[in-house]
């Protein structure tokens, strides 16, 4: 004990007391946090999603992995904050995320290019000989390295205290490709502001310090289903797991996740 | 008078002309002559002393009109002083500072009139009768200058007004034996304002040559416009960089000093090619920042570049009132227009035209139609309350299942494939039951349950060609093609969830989304 103290008094005479686990809070500030507007996750997150770091969203197809970072954006639009989203392959679905709550006007949809088999298909604007579009690599590549910069630009500016970025479908190869200073970049741009970035993606990325990271699917998904007859059955849900991670956390918690299918119509 | 404000602009840009121009040439005419006031403060460094100033202006007068030979020039530490004195005495008239009221004492009470007409030649004209005025023989000569009669006016002036006290205090003050500047000054302030009012004691502060207002300065009517013609053309964006940068610093300064900012910057460049090239850049909200603006029209001109060097610059901007808001302490500070222009300006430029804003929705059936509104931060936006019906039909799970309070409850989000992935479908008494997919990251085989099918079609009265694909980009923005199909929600094995929709006019199956 009287050991732990004395190293504990070094730490802090050389001013590296934030190391110490001793220091670390139950709970954050409200101010420091962005709740992700439901009571179990929020609880689960100490107070909601880090600002000013790096969090992460992960899991399998049909997990919730979407459903949580739409709930987060949701919430914070419902707060009045801007929110950014950088859709990397054009997956959002508007009418949808206004049925989950979602304020529109106060998203900052950044819509990547959807990757087709057919080049007609494909938004003239990102054909070779157009600008930015000369850079070295694939298609896909490319696609990636906008999705990135964008990020860059959107949280450089300071104008959204929420910014989500969807790599949900970039293959697992394209992700560790990405070099590390990226994510390193994105960390120090944001450190001691009030934005906080969340990573969706379907494996672990990278998350800051004191980031927090949502892992979905542990367990296969359960799909709920409603009706009993062929012709009036319906996708009522989908049940899962979801654990958080978090630095020097000893245990991640975890909470079941609930999603239920809304009628955009 | 054009020719004495050009006097008068190449001695000080602050210079007020009395009445303003506007004023005068609307209603007072020509007959009726103007003051011109100068702030002489400064400029002894350039002209010497207030006499040497006077000359200066005096040598000036006499240059532009030669007929001129004695002009009126006053210089005085107070504009009223000045003035008075200018109307009053012909001549070069230099007062030290604190002896405005020994030069202004031999003055007649009538120039107090003039000064009062000039000030305020609206309501000299007598159309506003409450308006003071003392000068009666001049009162109603304006409208008949001017040549044109508003039948109200006319129809006024048909009547004679019944006169306020204090459009007579000239006459009373006449009556009283008062006929200099000296004698009023000379009169006890309180017993003025006790007998004449408040009128009448302003009539004794300008008599001792007390300045009642502030001066105005003049403010040019020009347009905000600047042109560089240059040496040599230029290419690329970089060196042009340097040139809005010379041409709108400038400009900035001289909106704000208007207090105005810019709605629209039109951009001319004039190309070795001998076209001019033009674009126009409307601004979301009132801006004058000139990095700013120049970084929206770098950004402007590197998504639209001109085909060839530039000879000419010329950048004109439409000028508006500058916005005032009012921030409140209750709610999150917004972002500044400028950053969020300034933002969607740059990831326009990187992602392309169309792929960033703020989606908003459509008044459609079509599924997932939406279209793209330019993102504007508004601390006025209006938060739409929670729909509580949807909230409410959100889950009825079990009821054990809700009772659990560690139940984070969400809802479903649908990725869509703004593409349709082709899919295979076999189809067992009607319903999917293997889906095979080519594409790399999605699930194939069987399929686990499936709930469907949900017909819907649209647009068909719009269109008479054959029936298109509904998924495709263009319909999903608000197109007008037509859709014909059947929503499946199917689960694979794995557990994920797609929605397949079959095209009904052509049997393929596609997926469009999943739930996730």
């Amino acid at each position: 004990m009287a050991a732990r103290a004395a190293v504990e008094a070094l730490l802090r005479e050389r001013k590296l007391d934030r190391t110490l686990t001793t220091n670390l809070p139950e709970r954050l500030q409200d101010e420091a946090v962005a709740p992700v507007g439901t009571d179990a996750l929020d609880h689960a997150l100490s107070g909601g999603v880090p600002r000013g770091h790096v969090s992460e969203v992960v899991g399998p197809s049909s997990s919730g992995r979407t459903s949580v970072a739409w709930a987060a954006l949701a919430a914070a639009t419902l707060r009045g904050e801007s929110v950014a989203l950088i859709d990397t392959f054009d997956r959002f679905d508007p009418p949808t995320a206004h049925a989950c709550g979602m304020v529109l006007s106060k998203l900052l949809w950044v819509r990547g290019q959807a990757i087709s088999k057919t080049t007609g298909a494909i938004d003239p604007a990102w054909l070779p000989g157009v600008r930015a579009v000369n850079g070295p690599g694939t298609f896909m590549e490319r696609v990636i390295d906008r999705a990135i910069k964008a990020l860059n630009l959107v949280v450089q500016s300071g104008v959204c205290t929420m910014v989500v970025i969807d790599l949900i479908d970039v293959p697992a190869n394209a992700l560790r490709r990405l070099p590390a200073s990226t994510w390193f970049r994105i960390e120090r741009a944001i450190e001691g502001s009030d934005t906080a970035v969340l990573i969706l993606s379907a494996i672990p990325v990278a998350r800051s310090a004191g980031g927090r990271s949502i892992q979905l699917g542990g367990d296969r998904p359960h799909v709920i289903w409603k009706g009993h007859h062929d012709r009036t059955r319906r996708v009522a849900g989908v049940r899962g797991r979801a654990s958080i991670g978090a630095a020097r956390w000893s245990d991640a918690p975890s909470v079941a996740i609930a999603t239920s299918i809304v009628n955009v119509v | 008078m054009p020719a004495l404000v050009d006097i008068a602009r190449a001695f000080t840009p602050r210079f007020e002309q009395v009445p303003p121009h506007d004023a005068k040439s609307a209603s007072w005419g020509p007959r009726v002559g103007s003051v011109v006031l100068l702030d002489a403060g400064g400029l002894s460094r350039l002209f010497g002393t207030a006499q040497e100033l006077g000359e200066h202006l005096r040598d000036a007068i006499s240059k532009q009109s030669p007929g001129d030979t004695n002009p009126r020039i006053a210089m005085a530490s107070t504009q009223t002083a000045a003035a008075l004195l200018a109307l009053g005495s012909p001549g070069l008239t230099v007062v030290m500072p604190g002896k405005e009221a020994i030069a202004l004492a031999p003055l007649s009470i009538h120039v107090l009139d003039q000064f009062e007409n000039l000030s305020n030649p609206h309501e000299a004209r007598g159309t506003r009768h409450e308006a003071p005025s003392s000068a009666p023989g001049t009162r109603h000569e304006a409208p008949s200058t001017s040549g044109w009669h508003h039948p109200r006016s006319t129809h006024q002036a048909s009547r004679r007004p019944k006169r306020a006290l204090e459009n007579r205090l000239l006459e009373i003050f006449t009556k009283w034996g008062v006929k200099t500047l000296g004698a009023l000054q000379a009169l006890s302030g309180s017993e003025i304002h006790e007998r004449l009012g408040e009128r009448g004691a302003y009539w004794q502060s300008l008599a001792r040559g007390v300045d009642a207002r502030p001066m105005v300065p003049w403010v040019d009517d020009i347009p905000f416009e600047a042109a560089l013609e240059l040496e040599w053309p230029i290419e690329g964006l970089e060196p042009l960089s340097f040139v809005l940068a010379r041409l709108l610093e400038p400009l900035a300064e001289r909106l704000e000093r208007a207090d105005r900012g810019a709605a629209t910057i039109y951009t001319s460049l004039r190309l070795t090619s001998r076209r001019v090239f033009t674009r126009t850049l409307p601004l979301p909200a009132p801006m004058r920042d000139p990095k700013t603006l120049r970084t929206l029209i770098l950004l402007d001109l590197e998504s639209h570049p001109p085909d060839a060097p530039v000879d000419t610059v010329r950048v004109f901007i439409e000028p508006t009132p500058a916005k005032v808001l009012q921030w409140t302490l209750l709610e999150r500070a917004q972002p500044a227009v400028e950053q969020v222009s300034t933002l969607t300006a740059r990831l326009t430029a990187l992602m392309g035209a169309g792929h960033v804003g703020a989606p908003a929705l459509v008044d459609t059936w079509r599924p997932g139609a939406f279209t793209m509104a330019d993102f504007r931060s508004q601390i006025a936006d209006q938060l739409p309350k929670v729909d509580r019906s949807i909230e409410n039909q959100s889950l009825n799970l079990q009821p054990a299942v809700d009772q659990q309070s560690a139940i984070c409850n969400l809802k479903s989000a649908l990725r869509r494939f703004r593409f349709p992935i082709p899919a295979r479908v076999v189809v067992n008494e009607g319903a999917p039951v293997r889906v095979q997919v080519d594409r790399q990251g999605f699930s194939s085989g069987a399929v686990a349950q499936a709930a469907g099918p949900w017909r819907t079609s649209g647009d068909w009265w719009n269109t008479p060609g054959p029936r298109s694909n509904a998924s495709a980009p263009s319909a999903a923005l608000g197109g007008s093609a037509a859709w014909d199909r059947d929503e499946w929600d199917v689960a694979m094995t794995d557990g994920t969830v797609y929605r397949l929709v079959v095209e009904r006019g052509v049997g393929q199956w596609f997926l469009e989304g999943v739930i996730d």
